[in-house]
């Protein structure tokens, strides 16, 4: 069933929230190493789009296959899989009565189980990944800046080492002046080979790092390929109409 | 026998069955509650409605009427508490109620991203609920939790109409024999206050202990 490079498949995924279709039937595979990026209007679906997939919100209809494993199948351990999948918020949610590397120590000794000792050194391994240096290990959450926050919450995903990551507008609750230093762990990262799927509003970034772009409206996945055919060349008119109104926000660049 | 040397032989064995009535019931009745409050909360539909049934008893009934059932209701249908556990068991019942409404106030505030994060780490409801809420919730309980701690050392002088020993047994025997009333009450309601004082002091320590640096509270 499963080609060889396949990490993710979506298949015909349907979710309302009472009278409202908030996903009307998404599909799309994403292969090992390939970065995915989703743009869309606000209330395009998104975000119900990515939790669906880590199964934090249950679909309605649909499927949705990691390696080769149907996560929806009845009488799965949803845990189990979960762990594989990464999932960076965008208001961070670290644990706010943890330190940053409690934070990406708790997955590794409650989840994985492994010894403390073992655990420490994997989360100091991924801390120095997103450039946290051991000056702020012991900080607490509220002691740090967003954009440190933010690589705390990516590392501690990282550390469960999962098959693909899913960023939910990463940097979307940061100040400007702090995007940057969040975007560029995340093309370090897609650029080291890590699978992901990335929601994002940065024109510049998605440019820069996208291998295929799918712009969601409504809903629906209406348009997706190469990210500057997309972009600058839009086929529908719901994506023209976004791209300018983003594009004039002074997306591209960053 | 003079009255100070006799008040003191009287007072010190009504503090001390004081002291061991708390020793009991505080610990229990915060493990009590713990356990309502996360029922109400995570309990589903069957466990949240017994927890809530069981706080709208016992916040419901007077701590008096309470204790008068453990001693003497219970008597009625064979069951023979000695005073002392009758009024640890009613004391223990309705502070575990009070508690767990402090508990469950406390689950509510911590915010719906904790609970998604620790999910999507993989973690099964009882490691989110052990490792990620709690820890956060019970620090924001703790004030509540003092508060009730401290109207309990207060009631469980209630414990004398069943005929536990206590302190406040003690200044009634002792009032019978000299008929002192200023010197006898005035004096118990500073035992009193040395013990909510102490009990206060040495939780606000552990309050603070448990402070999470930089953090204002649970959004
Ligand atoms: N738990 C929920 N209950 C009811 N409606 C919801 C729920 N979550 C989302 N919705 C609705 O579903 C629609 C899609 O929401 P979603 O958050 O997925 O959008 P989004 O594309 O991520 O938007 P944004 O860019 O603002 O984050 C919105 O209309 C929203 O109001
Ligand atoms: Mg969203």
């Amino acid at each position: 069933m499963t080609a060889a490079g396949e990490v993710l498949r979506v298949e015909n995924l349907r979710k309302r929230f009472g009278k409202e279709e908030v996903l009307k039937g998404i599909s799309f595979k994403v292969d090992r190493g390939e970065v995915k990026v989703i743009m869309g209007p606000s209330g395009a679906g998104k975000s119900t789009l990515l939790k669906c997939i880590d199964l934090l919100i249950p679909p309605d209809e649909g499927s949705i296959w990691l390696e080769g494993v149907e996560l929806t199948s009845p009488g799965i351990n949803v845990n189990q899989y979960r762990r594989k999948i990464g999932f960076v918020f965008q208001e961070f949610n670290l644990f706010h009565h943890l330190t940053a590397i409690g934070n990406v120590m708790l997955g590794l000794t409650k989840v994985r189980k492994l010894p403390k000792n073992e655990a420490r050194e994997l989360a100091e391994e991924a801390l120095l990944r997103v450039h946290i240096g051991r000056d702020l290990w012991d900080k607490y959450p509220a002691q740090l800046s967003g954009g440190q926050k933010q690589r705390v919450a990516i590392a501690r995903a990282l550390a469960m080492e999962p098959s693909i990551m899913l960023y939910d507008e990463p940097t979307s609750a940061l100040d400007p002046q702090l995007t940057g230093e969040v975007l560029q762990v995340i093309k370090e990262l897609a650029e080291s080979g890590m699978t992901s799927v990335i929601v994002t509003h940065e024109v510049g970034f998605a440019l820069e790092v996208a291998d295929e772009l799918m712009i969601m409206f409504d809903g629906e996945i209406i348009e997706r390929g190469n990210p500057s055919e997309v972009i600058y060349s839009p086929e529908s008119d719901s994506a023209k109409v976004f791209f300018k109104k983003v594009l004039r926000l002074g997306g591209v660049g960053r | 026998m003079s009255f100070w040397g006799d008040f003191l032989t009287r007072l010190s064995a009504g503090t001390l069955t004081t002291l061991e009535l708390l020793s009991i019931t505080i610990p229990l009745s915060i493990i009590l509650g713990i356990l309502i409050g996360v029922l109400r909360v995570y309990g589903g539909r069957l466990g949240s409605a017994l927890a809530n049934f069981y706080v709208f008893i016992f916040r419901g009934f007077p701590l008096l009427v309470t204790m008068m059932i453990m001693f003497f209701g219970l008597a009625d249908v064979g069951i023979m508490l000695e005073p002392f556990w009758a009024a640890s068991a009613a004391i223990i019942l309705c502070s575990s109620a009070y508690q767990s409404e402090y508990v469950k106030t406390a689950i509510l505030s911590i915010g719906k991203g904790q609970s998604l994060a620790a999910r999507a780490l993989g973690m099964n409801r009882f490691q989110e609920i052990a490792y990620v809420i709690m820890p956060q919730a019970l620090r924001t309980a703790l004030p509540g939790i003092t508060n009730e701690i401290l109207y309990m050392i207060l009631y469980s002088s209630l414990a004398y109409v069943i005929g536990v020993s206590e302190i406040f047994a003690s200044a009634m025997t002792m009032n019978s024999i000299w008929v002192r009333p200023g010197e006898i009450f005035g004096t118990i309601a500073l035992v009193y206050l040395s013990m909510t004082t102490t009990a206060s002091t040495v939780f606000k320590e552990i309050e603070n202990r448990l402070r999470i640096p930089g953090f204002e509270g649970a959004r």
